[in-house]
């Protein structure tokens, strides 16, 4: 490979990942069930929501493919935060990389409880709020009001010492809005998109596929949108913006690096394809290689703002 | 959990070359094609009922297709595959030549708990018959008395007799095309436990939910124990790994369990079969 490259990320608050290859909330599990990953070129693993107190999740039918893509609806199935704390945190200690809890709740209370019982725990190297999950009542109710998002952030921040990134949703009229407040409230970094909301029914039962009718679309049909969405906010915030949204490739990796994101999540591809992780970390570097960059962070168009009148 | 030098990935499948090759396909039953595939690992590793993640390269799909192994020959280095053509992903694996590449994850999941020695009952409605012939075989090999039991809507939609050789093998068609006219339940041993034959039966159970319900409900009726009744679950599924926990299973005591890990091959008293709904299949 001739001399090394950088790739590392700096996500703030001490939380620096040695590459931008992230693994998105809801696609890994808790990192125990897909051992088939490669998790040398992971920067970070993301973790399933988790809520204060154990949840069951929604009602079959939870999934459905569509064109390019997929719909979702889980309701945050998940152990509850005692249980991460108790026996998977342990676990990650000693792992050799970061894991970011992703966190969900009902009400800032519930947020802010969560933050606490996961601040200082060894195996934890961050939080990621989520704001935006379109299948449970009420999962949007902060992610799509600039003043509730920042609120909430602002409550979890003073509740942890640890990294803080704040995911967003696409679900609303402007997401710059949101991420504007999101910064101003303290999150260290934005992860940006989550799923959009979507349906699909099946003709001959005449009824929605899923349970709950809608649910979250992923994949790479919605690769161009969360793309414009990660421009936008990359122009606009001066925190790190981690971009998701139907990456496949190390192509589509790329285009988000581009397009002004610190760093990247795979998440629905996780379910494909195994080793593509591996792929898009070592198509970066293939990248990077090819035009002479030594240091991620070196690229020089990376900027949104460069790009926007390139 | 997957052993990662399990994993065969095709050049669709962005990989590394893994060597699945289609060695045979064949029409076993209308509307369903059988591909026999020649990958030694995934051949010696899978139990009976286990299934795999087949990558699709149709335009505009994305997820894998969840398939029990039919049955797998260790010496051979062989495995089969059975499934009907529902959709743009069935139907884009179902034409795959002799000699093409398939991407293979697995094997996955559970399978059938086939130890034991009471006579063996399986239930197969529909394509369900799919993972039964490695089942039944396996089976027989434990020494056990083997009852197949077969239902489908008509007549060519049923797996010959020849495909369970050294069971008896008994059918039921919705039309009366062949076998006897009705539910594959009519043709249950009466009563099933099989009473008097020394402590009952052991019944595998793979089909359509309505039909694993009847079967619960004539179990129920007769107070056969649940635990004796195994059931390969069907769902959909996203990642077969357990990790986007999309094919949940209503679990008896609430809460659901996930057919690629808990299952698909569940005792059937784990499941709450009131809460239990039927598969989409698209």
């Amino acid at each position: 490979m001739g001399e090394t490259l950088d790739l590392t990320v700096d996500l703030g608050r001490g939380l620096r990942l040695r590459s931008p290859v992230l693994v998105a909330s809801g696609t890994f599990g808790y990192g125990f069930d897909a051992p088939h990953v490669d998790r040398a070129v992971l920067g970070a693993i993301v973790t399933k929501g988790t809520t204060l107190r154990s949840r069951e999740g929604n009602a079959p039918n939870r999934i459905a493919e569509t064109p390019s893509g997929m719909l979702n609806a889980i309701g945050l199935q998940n152990p509850g935060v005692d249980q991460v704390v108790r026996a998977y945190a342990p676990v990650w200690a000693s792992w050799d990389v970061p894991v970011i809890v992703n966190v969900a709740g009902d009400s800032v209370d519930e947020y802010v409880a969560v933050a606490r019982r996961l601040d200082g725990v060894p195996g934890i190297a961050g939080l990621e709020l989520n704001i935006s999950c379109p299948n449970v009542s009420d999962g949007l109710q902060f992610g799509v009001d600039a003043r509730r998002a920042a609120q909430l952030t602002h409550a979890v921040r003073a509740a942890t010492g640890l990294p803080l990134l704040v995911k967003l949703t696409p679900n609303v009229t402007d997401i710059v809005d949101i991420a504007r407040a999101v910064e101003g409230a303290g999150a260290d970094a934005i992860s940006a998109i989550n799923t959009l909301v979507g349906m699909a029914i099946d003709v001959r039962r005449r009824r929605p596929i899923l349970s709950r009718g809608s649910g979250g679309v992923s994949g790479p049909a919605i690769k161009p949108l969360a793309l414009h969405a990660v421009w936008q906010v990359a122009t606009e915030v001066r925190i790190p913006v981690i971009g998701i949204g139907g990456i496949m490739t190390a192509a589509d990796a790329l285009e988000f690096l581009l397009a002004g994101a610190a760093a990247l999540q795979l998440g629905t591809v996780n379910y494909i394809r195994p080793q593509a992780a591996r792929e898009v970390h070592d198509g970066i570097v293939g990248y990077l290689q090819e035009h002479g960059f030594h240091d991620l962070n070196a690229v020089p168009i990376r900027s949104a703002s460069v790009l926007t009148h390139a | 959990m997957v052993e990662p030098g399990l994993i065969s990935s095709s050049p669709s499948g962005g990989g590394q070359g893994g060597g699945a090759v289609v060695v045979e396909r064949s029409i076993p039953i209308a509307g369903a094609v059988e591909l026999v595939v020649h990958h030694p690992p995934s051949a010696v590793a899978v139990n009976p009922g286990q299934f795999f993640q087949l990558a699709v390269d149709a335009p505009h799909t994305i997820l894998r297709r969840p398939y029990s192994a039919a049955w797998s020959d260790p010496a051979s280095g062989r495995i089969g595959f059975i499934f009907n053509v529902v959709g743009a992903g069935s139907a884009w694996l179902s034409v795959r030549q002799e000699g093409n590449e398939v991407d293979l994850l697995g094997p996955l999941g559970r399978g059938f708990d086939l130890e034991g020695e009471r006579p063996a009952v399986c239930v197969a409605g529909g394509l369900g018959v799919a993972v039964f012939p490695g089942v039944v075989r396996a089976l027989l090999t434990r020494g056990r008395t083997v009852t197949m039991l077969q239902g489908a809507r008509t007549a060519a939609q049923l797996l010959p007799a020849d495909r369970f050789p050294g069971a008896n093998v008994r059918m039921a068609t919705d039309d009366g095309s062949a076998g006897h006219r009705g539910s594959v339940l009519t043709l249950f041993p009466r009563p099933f436990t099989g009473e008097g034959q020394g402590g009952g039966l052991d019944i595998f159970a793979c089909g359509p939910t309505p039909m694993l319900q009847a079967l619960i409900d004539a179990a129920r009726r007769q107070d056969i124990p649940l635990s004796a009744i195994q059931v390969a679950l069907e769902t959909p599924m996203g990642c077969g790994v357990g990790t986007c926990l999309g094919c949940a299973a209503p679990r008896l005591e609430g809460g659901y369990l996930l057919t690629c890990q808990d299952g698909p091959c569940v005792r059937a008293d784990r499941v709450d079969w009131g809460r239990m709904t039927d598969a989409f299949h698209g």
